[in-house]
């Protein structure tokens, strides 16, 4: 063989050498082998492909180092986040065993001593049990491959709240591990069931004050700083007559028209009210400022109370303490002046006897005898007063009102028939009084006598009895001119007389009230107009019930 | 067209008619001589071919040395842009 032939069969080796290479390189770059009607062997010494190859490994093994620095720096970043953050995080595998924890869930849920955990079952590692509970979340997402939350979990005296999550499957699509996230909610439960508590409290506060505001005696009226009402108790409804839920809305203006309610404070004001379709009461009235946590007017509360029976008991008080304080000055008087009347009368009439006296002298002498008379009667008046004045001597028993009204009629059938008065009665069957029969004999009369002097010569007398709650009601109206306003308040004064000078004692509606006092009653007026008066006297009686 | 889009600088490679992996080769030796400028953004490589294999073993190495890819399909061949980091 000669040495050129030798050469290019050399050559022919070394090319095959090449291609051969080349083709191993491709197979590694995952692509086929070259062909040679692709690639002559010229143009392949040409491209250098093993030196183009392995300057292309170089580039990608450059770049994968570079990968590799980024993908260690990211993995440090993430361990960092992943002890840095403030949740507990564990990744668990299939048979509940913990793969990695990081340091918060190490120092929320570890026991001290062992913080070497990985490979140890979470259940007995953070819940020092045997077995995993029914309620497990990591349990859950294992069986069903869906995220799970158990929202409260108590672990180690503490609250958490708990997730997991599926992490990596099998190729049967198997849940293979989870992400257990659990969150320290021991201050935020705290601060709730703190917040239940104060919640409890105020609630069970306001049940109370409900309470005492609705068994409050006093109505009680809530108004907003626009004096609309927003609440109301029982006490007020009942007061007003109105319904709770009429009154809410309501203006107090309205409600109360004679309320001054741009006055802050007000104290024990009397206020006139008049319910739906019922008379005028009086209310005793209280109202104070209504302030907010922080010292704001945000409206007024308003307690009042219905005053009109306290007030006509102080009236009746004090008529009767004036009666009994007159009485004994009148005793004291009549007393006096009853011994020299009964001696003028007496030297009158005897002179009177005398014969040798002038006509003019005899009748100066009978009017002596007649005023002295008259005099003698008014202190006999007044010696009956101070007797009804004086409570201690009134007898009181049971005593049917209409046998003792009939028979106080009797004594005025000569005084009626003289005039053109009709006097009606109507009696109901009621039940028993307790008072003094005689005492209240003289009221009829009284009341009668007064009815007769009012209406004049032509008119009409009614007298109606009835039973009512609290006692039985007498009525005596009359049509006569009725009584002026302004001398209602005095009509009950002893004394006191509409009469002309000399024609009445003005003791007979004093002894009217001493009378009914004594007997535990009231008497007042109930209607008075151009048509007439009404008095009404209240007595006591014996109810069925009663021993 | 943008100013960047200006100053990068296109360098093209007309391989219609060769076939892998050939091509491949061809486009590697390309690669490695600009591969800093292709890196950088500052160049970007234009591979015309009508080889399909190529639209395959071409980008799934440049995309191994950290480069950007992207391939059209423009009427009759194929155009493979390479150029920018991945």
């Amino acid at each position: 063989m000669s040495d050129c032939s030798k050469e290019q069969e050399n050559c022919l080796a070394y090319v095959q050498y090449i291609r051969e290479k080349t083709n191993q390189l491709l197979e590694v770059m995952g692509t086929e082998p070259l062909h040679e009607e692709e690639l002559d062997d010229h143009a392949l010494i040409e491209l250098d492909p093993i030196g183009t190859i392995a300057q292309s490994f170089g580039h990608i093994l450059e770049y994968l180092n570079e990968t590799i620095r980024e993908l260690q720096v990211a993995k440090d970043e993430l361990q960092a986040i992943f002890d840095a953050t403030g949740v507990g995080i564990s990744i668990i595998d299939q048979d509940f065993r913990i793969l990695r924890c990081n340091e918060m869930q190490r120092s929320l849920l570890v026991a001290p001593g062992n913080e070497d955990v990985t490979g140890r079952y979470c259940y007995d590692t953070y819940g020092n049990r045997s077995a995993p509970v029914d309620h497990c979340p990591a349990k859950y997402s294992f069986a069903t491959g869906q995220p799970a939350v158990a929202r409260e979990m108590i672990k180690r005296g503490k609250y958490f709240q708990v997730v997991t999550t599926p992490f990596a499957w099998d190729e049967n699509d198997r849940v293979t591990t989870v992400i257990e996230v659990s969150l320290d909610v021991t201050e935020k439960k705290m601060a709730e069931l703190a917040e239940k508590e104060q919640r409890e409290f105020y609630l069970t506060e306001k049940s109370k004050l409900a309470t005492v505001l609705e068994s409050l005696s006093e109505g009680l009226l809530v108004i907003d700083s626009d004096g609309r009402i927003i609440s109301a108790n029982r006490s007020a409804a009942a007061c007003l007559k109105l319904a709770e839920t009429e009154m809410i809305g309501m203006s107090v203006a309205t409600l109360l028209p004679g309320l001054t309610i741009n006055t802050k404070m007000l104290q024990m004001v009397d206020l006139p009210y008049t319910p739906p379709d019922a008379p005028e009461r009086q209310l005793s009235l209280n109202m104070s400022p209504l302030l907010d946590s922080e010292q704001k007017y945000i409206g007024r509360v308003i307690t009042f109370r219905d005053s009109t029976e306290e007030r006509k008991q102080q009236e009746m008080y004090h008529r009767t303490e004036k009666l009994s304080a007159i009485g004994q000055l009148s005793a004291g008087v009549a007393h006096e002046l009853n011994t020299p009347l009964g001696s003028i009368l007496g030297y009158a009439r005897l002179l009177l006897k005398q014969e040798n006296l002038t006509q003019q002298q005899r009748e100066q002498l009978a009017v002596i005898a007649e005023q002295a008379k008259k005099s003698g009667s008014i202190i006999q008046a007044l010696l009956n007063f101070s007797r009804h004045a004086q409570p201690t001597q009134c007898r009181l028993t049971e005593c049917d009102l209409n046998e003792v009204i009939k028979s106080a009629l009797c004594l005025l059938t000569t005084e009626l028939s003289k005039r053109k008065i009709t006097l009606k009665t109507d009696l109901d069957i009621i039940p028993k009084v307790c008072a003094d029969p005689g005492g209240i004999e003289q009221v009829v009369l009284n009341m009668v006598m007064n009815a007769l002097q009012a209406i004049g010569k032509q008119g009409e007398i009614s007298i109606k009895v009835r039973h009512q709650s609290g006692g039985i009601r007498l009525e005596v109206q009359d049509t006569g001119p009725g009584i002026l306003d302004e001398i209602r308040s005095r009509i009950f004064d002893p004394f006191f007389t509409t009469k002309p000078f000399g024609e009445g004692t003005g003791l007979g509606l004093s002894i009217c009230a001493g009378i009914v006092n004594e007997n535990g009653g009231s008497i007042d007026i109930a209607r008075s107009g151009s048509s007439g008066t009404t008095f009404v006297v209240i007595l006591p009686c014996k109810e069925a019930g009663d021993a | 067209m943008s100013s960047a889009d200006t100053a990068i600088e296109t360098i093209e490679l007309d391989i219609l008619g060769q076939v892998c992996p050939a091509c491949l080769l061809v486009v590697l030796k390309q690669i490695n001589l600009y591969r800093d400028r292709l890196r950088d953004g500052k160049a970007r490589l234009l591979v015309l071919t009508d080889h399909r294999d190529t639209t395959r073993t071409v980008p799934a190495s440049a995309q191994k040395m950290g480069l950007c890819v992207e391939v059209r399909k423009v009427s009759t061949y194929y155009e493979i842009i390479i150029g920018g980091k991945s």
